[in-house]
């Protein structure tokens, strides 16, 4: 018995009059839903781990617009129905790996019996498009309980603090002068993100330390994963990793060409690579795989069968 | 890991409690505060406003005065401090906590008014050498603190963990400041911006010794509401601005709520009148008075104190639940064997309600008095 990947989707800006976090969640997770057949009033639990958004609103959660957005029990509350409890986890790329750690759990202990974790970015830095880092993209997945699966049995995250500095990213006031600065409006908020080199090759060592660590504990070997579903996709990290790992590419979900550049939804965008090509449904073992800023690196394991 | 997925019953919270059927009790083990040592009446923020409103802030909130920041502090310093502060009050060390959250709506830090990477629970695993735990962020508003106990909740009976910390630093007094640039009158959306109060909160939540511990704990959003209070960054002035509606969202907060207090005192098995202390959000002294009232003509009984600090601290927004929690402990005002019901509201809105009794927690507060 255990956490089933009920359907994952993933997808880009294209379609929307104007991508924002919020349409991009919203249209993904309403695809998600359709594909695994069920109703937004199905879901007990949604978490939104997306970062960047057009107006970096602080509150409520982001996740509450996206309920409200979807109509997952948004009244009222009847006696003896179900509602439906957001909220967002802010854990960079490996936020949807922290996400299936608290709803496999919640699912586990009876508390849900759907669980919807949805992830967008935008362009944080739309009027300088050179800085762009990210492509809009949004994405949704949902968890269920299954009675013949082992399904998640397995969580680990391990951070690398030594390396904070090599990424980070935050909101700076900057005054704005002159005549035709508006009265009231006396400065913005600027979204200021610092790469600096070798960050990606950290990243890739740091999976590297972690995958192994990880394995040693549950006494695995490297053979025994059948596929690696990684996050982020960028050749830096991932062709370097596969390589000291010598992980054969066959191994490992490839997100479509179309998804590059995905930012907190790299997760779902490869698993939905990995549901799309029937390879989920054939690996015995799945090992998801989140490496970002912190440096944080997460892992969860996904299994037909218990070992 | 031992298979304890049980069927429960239909609520309409998400709701953890002995029948959810974990392994393992969970319990409040410690909390901590960090209040900034400047001061600001509110009859001072009410001479600096642009405009002149005739408002009478503090009569029709209850609040006299809140902590506000000095130079060099921020979220972080506050999260940290307070964090520091549970582990005073804690017999753990900072080497137990398996997993930290930080549950900050505002995460200044340095020269960003608002840092987004790396999380901000990362910085403070580091500061108080928590070094080893797994970390997160959490934001849900002012129900934040409360949300994050419930995720913990349910890593510790389910044996996952045995030790976990909460924790969030609020540093929202620049809201004050934006909003007396603005603010003319009465029914302005930024009025609740000016009852805002700067101030640091965590809580160490642990495995029960005995399989006792909190009786429930349980959340809903209920997102047709969910923009009667929105925050964005400021263009008046570094930090946030919000704007709330205030009236509706009191409205909708009191007729909500009593089913759900109903539903949460149902599965504790209980009455309200068995509540020795209730601790709701702090918003406004009139709003709480209003809100018991009402609870009681429905619910039929009414907890025997209600919790109101407003008067010093204001509205500190994710904190608040703890704020008060802490200050009634080392005051000794509340005792080992008294039944607490934390109620939080937040926007979104978001209602969360754990009840749980005090037990040796309570040995080790009130010593500095």
């Amino acid at each position: 018995m255990g956490t089933r990947i009920e359907a994952a989707s993933a997808l880009t800006g294209h379609g929307l009059r104007k991508p924002t976090a919020r349409r991009l969640a919203d249209a993904a997770t309403r695809t998600c839903l359709a594909q695994a057949g069920k109703e937004p009033g199905d879901v007990d639990m949604l978490i939104n781990t997306g970062i960047y958004r057009e107006d970096n609103m602080g509150e409520p959660a982001l996740a509450a617009l996206i309920q409200e957005d979807i109509r997952a029990n948004p009244g009222q509350p009847p006696i003896g129905g179900r509602g439906t409890f957001s909220f967002d986890l802010l854990n960079g790329i490996c936020g949807v790996i922290s996400a299936i750690q608290l709803e496999s759990g919640l699912l586990r202990s009876g508390v849900i019996r759907l669980g919807a974790i949805v992830a967008s970015d935008v362009d944080p830095n739309p009027k300088n498009p050179r800085a762009a880092f990210l492509r809009p993209t949004g994405g949704a997945m949902l968890l269920g309980w299954d009675d013949s699966l082992a399904g998640f049995t397995d969580f680990y995250m391990e951070t690398f603090p030594e390396y904070e500095g090599l990424f980070m990213s935050g909101l700076v006031w900057q005054e704005r002068h002159g005549h035709r600065v508006p009265q009231r409006a006396t400065g913005q908020h600027q979204m200021v993100i610092e790469e600096k080199p070798g960050y990606q090759a950290r990243l890739a060592d740091c999976a590297e330390e972690v995958i192994r660590r990880f394995l040693r504990r549950l006494g695995m070997g490297l053979d025994e994963i059948d596929l690696l579903v990684p996050a982020p996709s960028s050749a830096d990290f991932l062709d370097t990793l596969r390589a000291r790992l010598g992980v054969p590419s066959d191994r490992v979900a490839y997100i479509t060409e179309d998804l590059e550049g995905a930012y907190t939804t790299g997760p779902i965008a490869a698993l939905q690579a990995a549901i799309r090509s029937g390879r989920l449904g054939e690996a015995r073992n799945t090992l998801m795989l989140a490496a970002g800023a912190g440096i944080t690196v997460a892992l969860a394991l996904y299994r037909q069968t218990p070992p | 890991m031992a298979e304890i997925r049980s069927k429960q019953p239909d609520h309409w919270l998400a709701l953890e409690s002995p029948s959810s059927g974990g392994s393992w009790g969970c319990r409040i083990e410690s909390v901590g505060v960090k209040l900034p040592a400047l001061r600001l009446t509110t009859k001072d923020l009410m001479n600096r406003t642009n405009h002149r409103t005739r408002i009478q802030l503090e009569r029709l909130t209850g609040i006299h005065e809140r902590h506000v920041v000095g130079p060099g502090e921020n979220s972080f310093t506050l999260a940290t401090g307070a964090a520091r502060d549970c582990l005073g009050h804690s017999q753990h060390q900072a080497s137990d906590i398996q997993m930290l959250i930080s549950t900050s709506i505002t995460r200044s830090k340095g020269r960003s008014s608002q840092s987004f990477e790396p999380p901000l629970s990362l910085y403070v695993k580091q500061a108080i050498g928590a070094t080893q735990a797994m970390n997160f962020d959490l934001s849900n508003a002012c129900a934040g603190m409360l949300t994050g106990v419930f995720v913990l909740q349910d890593l510790i009976t389910r044996g996952e963990i045995s030790c976990g910390m909460v924790v969030s630093g609020e540093y929202i007094s620049h809201l004050n400041w934006n909003a007396a640039q603005q603010i003319r009158s009465l029914f302005s959306k930024q009025l609740a911006s000016l009852t805002l109060g700067d101030a640091g909160a965590a809580v160490i939540v642990e495995r029960a010794p005995d399989g006792s511990g909190i009786d429930v704990i349980g959340f809903t959003t209920l997102a047709e509401h969910s923009r009667l209070c929105l925050a964005f960054p400021s263009t008046v002035g570094p930090g946030a601005q919000m704007y709330t509606k205030s009236r509706k969202l009191q409205k909708v907060a009191i007729d909500d709520m009593a089913p759900l207090v109903g539903e949460a005192i149902g599965e504790a098995g209980i009455d309200l009148a068995d509540i020795d202390y209730l601790i709701p959000h702090q918003t406004s002294a009139r709003a709480i008075r209003a809100g018991t009232e009402e609870f009681a003509r429905r619910l039929g009984a009414k907890p025997k104190h209600v919790v109101v600090n407003l008067e010093e601290y204001g509205n500190t927004s994710s904190t608040t639940l703890f704020v008060a929690l802490h200050k009634y402990l080392e005051e000794q005002r509340i005792h080992k064997g008294d039944r607490v019901m934390l109620l939080a509201l937040a926007s979104g809105i978001e209602i969360g309600i754990a009840i749980f009794t005090i037990d040796s927690q309570a040995d080790h507060y009130g010593h500095t008095h």
